[in-house]
């Protein structure tokens, strides 16, 4: 029998609002068991799936062992611990028309926000004062328009939580609302100032500002939070260049651009460390109940150091679906930290064939 | 390289066609047929220098080169080149102006390689040579070896044919050496839909441009070929078809759908395709995939594994490591395929309901290996045919396509070829 839910959520949320963040391995391996036994006999599929593997709580004793799931299982399959009858709110991956969406199903979302709290200040707003507030300008749909945005939510509860007066949304009908972005862009107070929103979004707006060979000069407390990639987007741009483009356009330095890596089917997120930690190398950080392994696809054991592997990630903040997910992506672990890797060099030169999700158009997220 | 650089070497292949153009075509069709008949055999030089160096270069095994390289071009001889110039184009004399429609190749031709399959490279830098065209080939980043070996051996075996032969290895950033390269009288490009467009986008001239992309091809086995001593020899010949090039060809087959067959066929076929894979690993072992592959096969394998797990009748046949997998899916639409010997195993109620779930990557199909299907495999491919497939054909045959397959349904020959239609009387 497992610990039952209340209490494990209990725990998680008195962790995650703890001001100071502790490495606590002991405490990450109690609590990543626990959460297992949980989903393993809550959630049925997962549970078939791990017993087939051999992985039943009385046999799992280190959290590496517990068996993740891969993105594309939440298309196909509805991963969570409680019924149906209690969804109170899906997160949806974007995908292209037609193509199976990722779905995150919730019964409730004190878990979800709490954990997404503490990293995106920590990470975005290390430098405001307690009870202070930032103007979050956010280059992404209102909660309204897409209810089922995981981006979008991490954004509302961050302006609810943290944002001044001023803060908001500012793409609408899926196009930027330029006039009022450089409207308030132009008008940004005392506050610190954060740009916060998809990649692509980022991308109309220096399109938006190249054409009109606009430069702005934002202020020394600007910063920005860029996230998502390109998958289903006319135009992609890497994330160097877009760096680069970013600085050039809105004079916000590199060491004050964080990308996020974040998804739907996860309740944490992981942010560049550069505003948390300047001067440190640039790696992933995320909190104290989320961890990363970097894993070697042949073997599925850890990744040789420094070498590339599957990011797979044990995200407690997940207790009511399935905590261990493998990722897409390819990463590399840079410290207490990692990085996401992009393809390797002459991966798409696969010869003269062609993967059918390249066919299909199938983006997951 | 220089942009400079590439247009002198232009300019010099441009004067070497010009050369082989005043010569009989007949006497370069002769140099040609003589370099492809050598390469049949695995002991010329070319030929064993190439599998020599390959494995290294592409990460394919050695055995899985060997196995392959022998089987395509046990067809590929000078004769069969002969035979495809004279179906094409009528006899070598069409290009020499001879009768009343004169045929020519442009003065140069680029090549834009792609992929790691020495096959279409080898073709590549044929086709424009024998219609005298002079040819400028970009090397492939996973495949620097071939190109150079067959344009040692054309030299070897015709000074002048050397001459009119240049390989580069260009970064596919460059876009002031691309821009040089597509200077050509005629373009070749061969890659993904995103290299292709690229091309079409900076060739918006009058040249000629020849666009083979990416593309994939299928099995399909009919009731009779599900049980028995049937089964065995088609799931061990679409073994061999998948195995070869590590799927990583056009031909390659990424899945395989059983039509009308009986509620067991799609776990036997699966069961015995996972088997016949087994085997092909002990003879020809995959090569390294790329960590980005080998995590995708993960991921699919997973995903399917849940999916068995959620109660539906999928089942995951692996290997160790990521070797190969087979997996029985549930439904005839096709998924994701990760390549590298990845396998999914598709039911169709009926041809109609294959069809059907084809269609939405119908333009992509390049073969269809068909088996099973009795009295009724005439009708079965012409229903492929409908879907605009270029190639329908045996189970184990998929990878040794002949000379003169209609690759994206055109010509060999034709699509780099200049007529002139003579309408007038002596």
């Amino acid at each position: 029998m497992s610990r039952p839910r209340a209490l494990l959520e209990a725990d998680l949320l008195a962790w995650m609002h703890e001001a100071v963040w502790r490495p606590d391995d002991a405490r990450f391996a109690r609590v990543a068991l626990e959460v297992f036994a949980f989903q393993f006999e809550h959630c049925e599929p997962y549970r078939r799936f791990c017993t087939r593997r051999g992985a039943t709580p009385g046999r799992v004793s280190d959290w590496r062992a517990i068996p993740p799931v891969p993105t594309g299982a939440f298309k196909e399959v509805p991963l969570r611990c409680f019924p149906a009858e209690r969804i109170v709110r899906t997160f949806r991956t974007s995908g292209t028309t037609g193509a199976a969406r990722g779905e995150l199903h919730l019964d409730s979302l004190s878990l979800y926000e709490a954990s997404l709290l503490p990293s995106f200040r920590r990470h975005l707003l290390p430098d405001l004062a307690p009870g202070g507030r930032a103007r979050i300008l956010a280059l992404a749909p209102p909660p309204e328009e897409t209810p089922d945005s995981s981006l979008t939510h991490m954004l509302a509860t961050a302006i609810a939580a943290l944002g001044a007066p001023g803060s908001g949304f500012f793409v609408s009908g899926g196009a930027l609302r330029e006039r009022e972005l450089r409207a308030a862009l132009a008008d940004v107070g005392e506050a610190p100032l954060l740009l916060a929103g998809a990649a692509f979004a980022f991308v109309h707006l220096l399109d938006a500002l190249e054409r009109g060979g606009a430069k702005l000069a934002l202020p020394a407390s600007a910063r920005i939070m860029e996230t998502g990639g390109f998958k289903g987007r006319t135009r992609s741009l890497p994330r160097e260049e877009l760096h680069a483009a970013l600085t050039d356009r809105l004079g916000v330095p590199a060491g004050r651009i964080v990308n996020q890596y974040g998804m739907t089917e996860l309740g944490s997120q992981f942010y560049d460390s550069v505003l948390a930690e300047p001067g440190a190398p640039r790696r992933k950080l995320g909190p104290p109940w989320a961890r990363v392994r970097i894993v070697d696809p042949e073997t599925d054991r850890e990744a040789a150091a420094g070498g590339p592997g599957a990011i797979v990630v044990l995200d407690l903040a997940n207790a009511a679906s399935v905590a261990a997910i493998r990722t897409a992506d390819l990463g590399r672990r840079v410290a207490d930290g990692f990085e996401v890797l992009g393809r390797e060099p002459g991966a798409e030169e696969r010869g003269c064939s062609i993967a059918v999700d390249e066919l299909l158009g199938g983006a997951s997220g | 390289m220089t942009p400079a650089g590439l247009r002198a070497r232009l300019a010099e292949l441009r004067e070497a066609g010009a050369e082989l153009r005043a010569r009989p075509a007949r006497a370069t069709l002769d140099a040609l047929a003589g370099v492809l008949d050598a390469w049949r055999d695995p002991a010329s030089p070319g030929r064993a220098a190439l599998e020599a160096e390959l494995p290294a270069a592409t990460g394919f095994s050695r055995a899985m080169v060997r196995e392959g390289l022998s089987r395509a071009l046990h067809g590929w001889s000078g004769y069969a080149l002969r035979a495809l110039v004279d179906a094409e184009l009528g006899g070598s004399a069409t290009l020499d102006g001879k009768g009343p429609t004169a045929a020519a190749g442009f003065d140069t031709t680029a090549v834009i390689l792609a992929g790691a399959i020495p096959m279409p490279t080898l073709l590549a830098l044929v086709v424009p040579l024998v219609l005298r065209s002079a040819v400028l080939a970009k090397a492939a980043a996973r495949d620097p070896v071939t190109p150079r070996l067959v344009a040692r051996s054309l030299a070897e075996a015709d000074p002048g044919l050397g001459r009119a032969v240049a390989v580069v290895e260009i970064p596919h950033d460059d876009a002031d050496l691309t821009a040089a390269l597509l200077e050509a009288d005629c373009v070749w490009a061969m890659g993904s839909d995103a290299t292709v467009a690229a091309v079409r986008a900076r060739t918006l001239g009058a040249r000629r441009v020849v666009i083979h992309g990416h593309r994939l091809s299928l099995a399909a086995l009919g009731s009779a070929a599900t049980r028995g001593p049937a089964l065995l020899e088609a799931t061990t010949a679409l073994a061999q078809d998948v195995a070869l090039w590590d799927q990583l060809g056009c031909l390659s087959p990424v899945s395989v759908h059983v039509v009308e067959a009986d509620p067991g066929a799609c776990d036997r076929v699966a069961e015995a395709l996972a088997a016949a894979l087994a085997a092909a690993e002990e003879r020809w072992p995959r090569g390294r995939a790329p960590a980005t592959a080998a995590a995708a096969i993960g991921a699919a394998r997973d995903e399917a594994e849940l999916r068995g797990a959620a109660g539906r009748p999928v089942r995951v046949f692996a290997g160790p490591g990521t070797a190969w997998t087979v997996v029985r899916e549930d439904a005839p639409a096709l998924r994701e395929a990760p390549l590298h010997r990845f396998v999914r195993v598709h039911p169709a109620e009926s041809a109609r309901e294959l069809v059907a779930a084809l269609a939405p990557v119908a333009r992509h199909v390049a073969g269809v290996a068909i088996a099973g299907f009795g009295p009724h495999t005439l009708d079965a491919a012409r229903a492929l045919t409908a879907l605009g497939v270029s190639r329908v054909c045996a189970p184990g045959t998929l990878q040794t396509p002949p000379l003169a397959w209609h690759h994206e349904g055109q010509g060999v020959l034709l699509p780099f070829t200049r007529f002139t239609d003579l309408e007038l009387e002596e």
